[in-house]
């Protein structure tokens, strides 16, 4: 039996539809809690919020990977009910987005107690909500190095993902040496790790995307949509069509099977301005319309879209 | 008496979480405490229970032994990102008599979340003074958060920390920040100081904090007594916390060491500038309690003070005075 853990419960692989890999209901960093500029009501939130997943309903999306990691305002308990009225599959993280978004709980504990934390996540839940993560999130702190801690969190995710089948996703793929030198050790197979952001404006010349493929990860196109043509770019913007043209050559070199394709968006942030104008739909609205004018073909767009989020998605025994 | 005189606080208030209350109604204040005291990040951990109505009674059987014993205030001196939950304190503060003062702040370094270190800007560079300043002082004047959903009350002080092995960038920002928002806001700052008290006092009077708005805890840490921190905190004219009454370990004095600090503060004139507190952990999440009940001075350290010949006025100054002139909102 194929299965994945969304919020609302295992779901069948077959029904995961097309899947948008690395999204944000809505991300903050830990402390931004405290800050109330960024503060909405929960009126708000809703009306930021479903109409874009209702939309992506609409045009066909199956699945939202929430990648928002554990002190990043991840918030089980509002995706179940997005999902149940939105009728939109939301797989829920568990692990953090880097070192750097741990507090000082996780920041201080073992490998072994991060393991055991990230794995009581998938197979009984996340806090008493009862939804179960479908994906452990790693990264890298912002400096370009992986942190101690860092190590240590992709350490306790491999030990989780090979204990309960569930893939790892990364934010960055840069300083991948370390990452796979981390996998490698703990035996952890390469497809079940998909190395996320090397398309992203900053990164994407440090990264080693095709090194990374070839050693058998999986890679992230995840950051479509934050283009240096929108009237307020973040700094991680880069020009569309430099990366729509670093997709289609990575995919030329034979790498179909390895990509997966998102757009990062948030739905409403939480603890930053966000995007004007940048949601999940860019996939369909922007994204896929492009992959079809550059000349590539359904059966492409399937396998990057619904295939191979599928594979990567399925929980292993 | 030493230099310092008291302040005339016969109108003045105190923010507790209830409200203010006049500062003449305070009694017995045990400066440095805390209530709820969760490490950053403990709440999500998956073998971590956090039952508020087991917390509530715990703390009320502590918050009423205090009372019976002659405790009128507790301050929950954990800042604003380590556990503090001021709905369930006012609801302790209704249920037990003890009036009870939350504070602002947050610290050393290690303990912020990633949005003061390594914001989303390109360089991440870490929050200044100024921010924090704003971020502490509307706490004061505008309510304490209740992340993401409302502010409630007013902050009664602002308490920060430096790092131990020696104050860092960060943790400086966080102090200039804390002396801002007092001075804007009239409310004291209390300090945990990192590798030396006096140097931390400083960067707080460097902002033109007046001293007696600010209490250095921890005074009662070896390192600091060995040091004589003590006198040259009380000298320039700021509160020597010695808060750790019931602590006998490697970092700190004895209890027998702490009384005999006390009678030489006050032998040497300082005795309007001494607060005592036992720095018990009501409820712990994260990181292990002390036993320590709040009623620990007045039970067993006031009997070692008098055996030292303080007088009764004395340690009323000690106990009632002293924090009731630190707490009103100036
Ligand atoms: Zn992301």
């Amino acid at each position: 039996m194929s299965r994945v853990n969304t919020v609302l419960g295992p779901i069948p692989t077959e029904e995961l539809g097309l899947v948008a890999v690395h999204e944000h209901i809505g991300y903050g960093m830990p402390g931004s809690e405290l800050d109330t500029r960024w503060w909405r009501s929960p009126e708000q939130r809703y009306e930021e919020t479903v109409p874009k997943l209702r939309q992506f309903h609409e045009y066909g999306g199956g699945t939202f990977v929430d990648a928002t990691g554990i002190c990043n305002g991840r918030d089980a308990d509002y995706y179940k009910s997005l999902s149940a009225k939105t009728g939109v599959h939301i797989v829920a993280s568990t692990g953090f987005v880097g070192g750097d978004t741990a507090l000082p709980f996780f920041a201080r504990a073992s490998v072994e107690y991060l393991a055991e934390h990230f794995i009581h996540e998938i197979t009984v839940g996340i806090g008493n909500t009862g939804s179960r993560a479908g994906i452990i999130k790693v990264g890298v702190s912002r400096g370009g190095r992986m942190t101690d801690l860092d190590k240590r969190i992709y350490r306790a995710a491999a030990r989780a993902a090979l204990t309960t089948g569930v893939p790892i996703l990364t934010h960055l793929a840069i300083d991948a040496e370390n990452a796979i030198t981390i996998f490698n050790a703990e035996g952890l197979p390469l497809d079940r790790v998909l190395f996320g952001h090397v398309d992203d404006g900053v990164n994407a010349d440090k990264t080693r995307d095709t090194w990374i493929a070839e050693q058998g990860g999986r890679v992230g196109f995840d950051t479509f949509g934050y283009e240096t043509e929108l009237p307020d770019p973040p700094f991680w913007a880069r020009p569309r069509k430099e990366r729509l043209d670093h997709f289609l050559r990575f995919i030329g070199q034979g790498h179909l099977g390895k990509v997966l394709a998102s757009a990062d968006a948030n739905c409403s942030p939480l603890g930053w301005p966000g995007v004007e104008g940048h949601t999940v739909n860019y996939i369909f609205e922007d994204l896929i319309p492009d992959l079809r004018a550059a000349g590539l073909d359904e059966a492409a767009i399937k396998t990057i879209f619904v295939e191979n989020p599928a594979d990567f998605l399925t929980i292993q025994h | 008496m030493g230099a310092q005189t008291a302040e005339d606080t016969t109108g003045s208030t105190v923010n507790t979480v209830l409200g203010p209350v006049s500062a003449q109604q305070l009694g017995v204040v045990a400066v440095h405490e805390a209530l709820l005291s969760v490490v950053p990040g403990a709440e999500y951990g998956f073998d971590v229970t956090i039952d508020r109505a087991e917390i509530f009674q715990t703390l009320a059987e502590k918050l009423k032994d205090f009372r019976r014993h002659g405790g009128g205030t507790i301050v929950d001196s954990t800042g604003m990102f380590h556990g503090r939950d001021v709905r369930l304190y006012e609801a302790l503060s209704r249920t037990t008599g003890v009036h009870i003062v939350a504070s602002a702040g947050q610290g050393p370094e290690e303990m912020l979340g990633g949005y003061f270190l390594t914001p989303q800007t390109n360089p991440p560079t870490p929050w200044p003074a100024e921010k924090f300043a704003d971020l502490f002082a509307k706490e004061v004047t505008e309510g304490m958060v209740v992340p993401r959903v409302e502010r409630r009350g007013a902050a009664g002080l602002v308490a920060t920390a430096a790092t131990l092995g020696g104050m860092t960038p960060t943790d400086e920002s966080l102090f200039r920040g804390a002396a801002r928002a007092a001075l804007t806001t009239g409310v004291p700052v209390s300090i945990r100081y990192g590798s030396d008290a006096v140097r931390d006092l400083e960067v707080l009077l460097d902002e033109k904090l007046p001293a007696d708005r600010v209490v250095v805890g921890g005074l009662d840490r070896k390192d600091a007594v060995a040091a004589g921190a003590p006198l040259q905190v009380a000298t320039r004219g700021a509160y020597v916390g010695l808060d750790h009454a019931g602590t006998e370990d490697d970092a700190h004095i004895t209890d027998a060491e702490r009384a005999a600090l006390v009678a030489g503060l006050v032998e040497a004139g300082h005795g309007n500038r001494i607060l005592l507190s036992s720095n018990a952990t009501g409820v712990a999440k994260g990181h292990p309690a002390n036993d320590l009940p709040y009623s620990y001075v007045l039970t067993t350290f006031v009997p070692l003070l008098k055996a030292q010949g303080l007088s009764d006025e004395d340690v009323q100054r000690i106990l009632v005075d002293n924090p009731r002139d630190l707490l009103s909102v100036r």
